[in-house]
């Protein structure tokens, strides 16, 4: 059979792109996955849709390009490399400062924000709590509007950054007639190396996530907690600490997801930067099954495959409306999500 | 109250209303000032626009936060049908406004239908998201249609700017959901807001309810709309995101939930409040703004918190302290934001009023979620029993309320 164009329903479909777009899918979806963790943590201990979550994204990725530059890849710097011949390498040692640094600060500013926006709500109705949500987004999207910079250089360009490489998996090779005329193009994968580390990454962080939650004490808490905050509470679990805890592992996940996504993707920053990466990851936290750790990750990925898949068909001008048609498709058909326990919301 | 008080204070309000409409008519044909016209008129949209949505939100109990998808259904739905009116018939300008509310009105009702059948069946912060999704999909697909403009935008035929009949418009909408409220159909809203079991046993037919009550409120943003197209003659996707939303939602919250009267005022001050230092031509800048707004905020938590212990027995002496700390406090706030005008960030004065209004629109957000989340006026109206109350004080002399 041929694999090539095929015409379905008025649309042409490229079937020798398909496994291309499939990893590509993969790699956006890890990284939806990890910002979608942070949602579904949050929601699992406070009942909470945490909206400042793409901003402290966004935060993250900032604080990665700041680090990058305090540790000598300015702007500058790179462009006199650059001209001498001589350009900047960045080390693994770099990256990994950064990750940290990205993880770290995004950690402090969760905690600040559940401290001064998230606590007082606690007792109030969960609408009042969304309500706040909202205006801490607001407020860091605008506040970053006025104070930092938009689209600035990517941290660490691509002249010098090795991670840019290209590895090519050749599928099957092309095929030719006896003319020399292509029947049948060449199906191969092509990555960067940095897709593979962002991969490699978001699994390490997703199996020390993993073992925190399972097999510490902190994570037993947490655990506890979402089970029954009340009543975790009864038991001497310090639940403030636990939500603290859990704020500063969710927004330590996310900037580790800002810091990749700008680094190796060199996707351009702006103040508006964690919208869209948020929202989805809200998606797919909802369609995993709010709550639920693994269902995060296997919506993450399902998004990130749908969303490549849709520019595959050919609606890439459609690709941000697919997450909320699939935000209403599983809310309305399973509203536990997935993986979730389905059970409905009593009042 | 017997019969022809009620007419009395009923006839009051209309006579109120109407001399309002005209003389707003006279001072925006008097006002040399495009700009000034432009913020009359946008603020009355807007006060329409949070009206509407404190009868899905405040009023109901539901929470939408997908407002500006209905405003751009109207918008768009009234600027293409008087296209194709305007090409065959041309008509007088004010039979196009009356026919563009009712082309908006409608479509986004059915829009709010549309939207409003599967997502009420959620509650709270999943229905939240639900109405925001829909949003940003209407919104995206007409961001694909390129017989519409695409991105570009849309050319709306006669351009039209009717300040009257866009404060008619809002009054209108404020006149129904008063009166709404004073019906069984307005009580069945408010029974489910408060409890929706309660009301179901009651006989109230909540699913109903929430959709009767979401197509109302799309129906209102789709008038405006709808006056919205005509008073710019050309619109595009972009107007209607998602900020749009969380601004006539704040609107909402900061006026109380559920409160008309809250609903209007916040929605009247929250939009002009940010475009004041150009209006007046002061040189106010974003320091300035920032602090008295942190100074109402304070002022409010002030006189809630502090001055409710403060027991004095002598009137006198209490209205002074009362006052002088409240005056004090601006005050201070006015000096502290003089203060900040010298730090280069703060002390800008060529700044976007938008990016200034959702920064603004944000803090406000924050600080009445912390001091007072039912909002300025929570539940309260305005109503003529209490002016008379309030004047029947002043002339007894009794302070107490």
């Amino acid at each position: 059979m041929d694999l090539v164009l095929h015409s379905v329903g008025g649309l042409s479909l490229d079937f020798s792109t398909l496994p291309q777009q499939l990893v590509n899918g993969l790699v956006v979806g890890a990284i939806y996955a990890l910002i979608a963790l942070g949602y579904t943590m949050v929601y699992g201990v406070l009942r909470l849709i945490n909206f400042a979550h793409g901003e402290v994204f966004m935060l993250g990725a900032y604080t990665a390009l700041l680090s990058s530059w305090v540790m000598g890849f300015t702007p500058d710097a790179i462009s006199k490399a650059f001209k001498a011949d001589q350009p900047l390498t960045s080390s693994p040692l770099n990256l990994v400062i950064m990750l940290l640094v990205a993880m770290a600060v995004c950690a402090i500013i969760g905690a600040i924000i559940e401290f001064f926006a998230y606590r007082p709500m606690r007792n109030q109705s969960r609408i009042a709590a969304l309500i706040t949500a909202i205006g801490v987004s607001l407020f860091l999207q605008y506040a970053g509007q006025l104070f930092l910079p938009a689209n600035p250089p990517p941290s660490i360009s691509q002249e010098v950054n090795p991670y840019q490489k290209v590895v090519s998996f050749v599928l099957s090779p092309a095929q030719m007639n006896a003319a020399g005329d292509v029947i049948k193009p060449q199906m191969d994968i092509t990555v960067t190396v940095g897709k593979i580390v962002m991969l490699v990454t978001v699994v390490i962080l997703m199996l020390a996530l993993t073992y925190l939650v399972r097999y510490t004490k902190a994570g037993r808490a947490m655990r506890a907690a979402s089970h029954d905050f009340d009543s975790a509470s009864l038991m001497g679990i310090n639940v403030n600490r636990v939500v603290t805890f859990t704020f500063m592992l969710g927004s330590a996940l996310a900037g580790a997801g800002a810091m990749m996504l700008a680094t190796f993707e060199g996707t351009a920053m702006h103040p508006f930067f964690g919208l869209q990466p948020g929202v989805k990851a809200f998606v797919a936290a909802v369609l995993g099954g709010i709550g639920n750790i693994p269902g995060a990750v296997l919506g993450g990925l399902l998004m990130g495959l749908a969303e490549t898949l849709v520019t595959w068909i050919g609606f890439s001008q459609y690709k941000d409306a697919v997450a909320f048609v699939i935000l209403i498709l599983i809310l309305l058909v399973r509203p536990g999500g997935l993986l979730g326990s389905n059970k409905v919301e009593k009042v | 109250m017997s019969l022809s008080k009620i007419l009395g204070t009923r006839a009051l309000s209309v006579v109120l209303a109407i001399a309002f409409c005209f003389g707003l008519d006279a001072f925006v044909t008097g006002q040399l000032n495009e700009y000034v016209v432009r913020l009359v008129m946008l603020a009355g949209l807007y006060v329409t626009l949070s009206v509407s949505l404190n009868l899905i939100n405040g009023i109901t109990g539901q929470f939408s936060i997908g407002h500006a998808a209905f405003y751009m259904v109207g918008a768009y739905s009234a600027g293409i049908v008087s296209n194709a009116i305007y090409k065959t018939q041309p008509l007088a300008a004010p039979a196009y406004m009356i026919i563009s509310m009712l082309i908006g009105a409608v479509f986004a009702a059915i829009a709010g239908l549309i939207v409003g059948m599967p997502s009420l069946r959620l509650k709270g912060d999943y229905l939240a998201i639900v109405t925001l999704g829909f949003g940003e999909i209407i919104r995206i697909i007409v961001l694909n249609q390129n017989q519409w403009g695409g991105s570009y935008g849309y050319a709306i035929a006669p351009k039209y700017q009717a300040g009257w009949l866009i404060w008619l418009l809002a009054i209108i909408c404020i006149a129904t959901c008063r009166n709404l409220l004073k019906s069984a159909h307005g009580l069945a809203f408010l029974a489910v807001r408060e409890d929706e079991i309660a009301a179901q046993a009651m006989g109230v037919n909540v699913t109903k309810t929430k959709v009767v009550a979401f197509i109302v409120g799309a129906a209102f943003a789709g008038a405006a709309g709808a006056l919205f197209g005509h008073m710019e003659s050309f619109v595009n996707p972009d107007l209607f995101k998602m900020e749009v939303s969380f601004l006539v939602l704040t609107m909402v919250v900061l006026g109380g939930s559920g409160s008309i009267t809250g609903s209007v005022l916040a929605g009247a001050t929250l939009f002009i409040l940010p475009e004041l230092p150009r209006i007046v031509s002061f040189k106010m800048s974003l320091g300035l703004l920032l602090s008295v707004l942190l100074g109402i905020g304070v002022l409010v938590w002030m006189n809630r918190k502090f001055l409710e212990k403060y027991h004095e027995p002598d009137k006198v002496k209490r209205t002074l302290v009362v006052a002088g700390a409240n005056i004090g406090l601006v005050v201070l706030a006015i000096v502290v934001g003089k203060l900040l005008n010298n730090v280069p960030v703060f002390g800008t004065t060529n700044y976007d009023a938008n990016k200034i209004r959702y920064m603004i629109l944000a803090v406000v957000l924050l600080v009445i979620m912390l001091l007072k989340p039912t909002g300025l006026l929570g539940h309260h109206e305005f109503s003529w029993d209490w002016v008379k109350r309030v004047l029947n004080r002043n002339k007894t002399g009794e302070a107490s309320a």
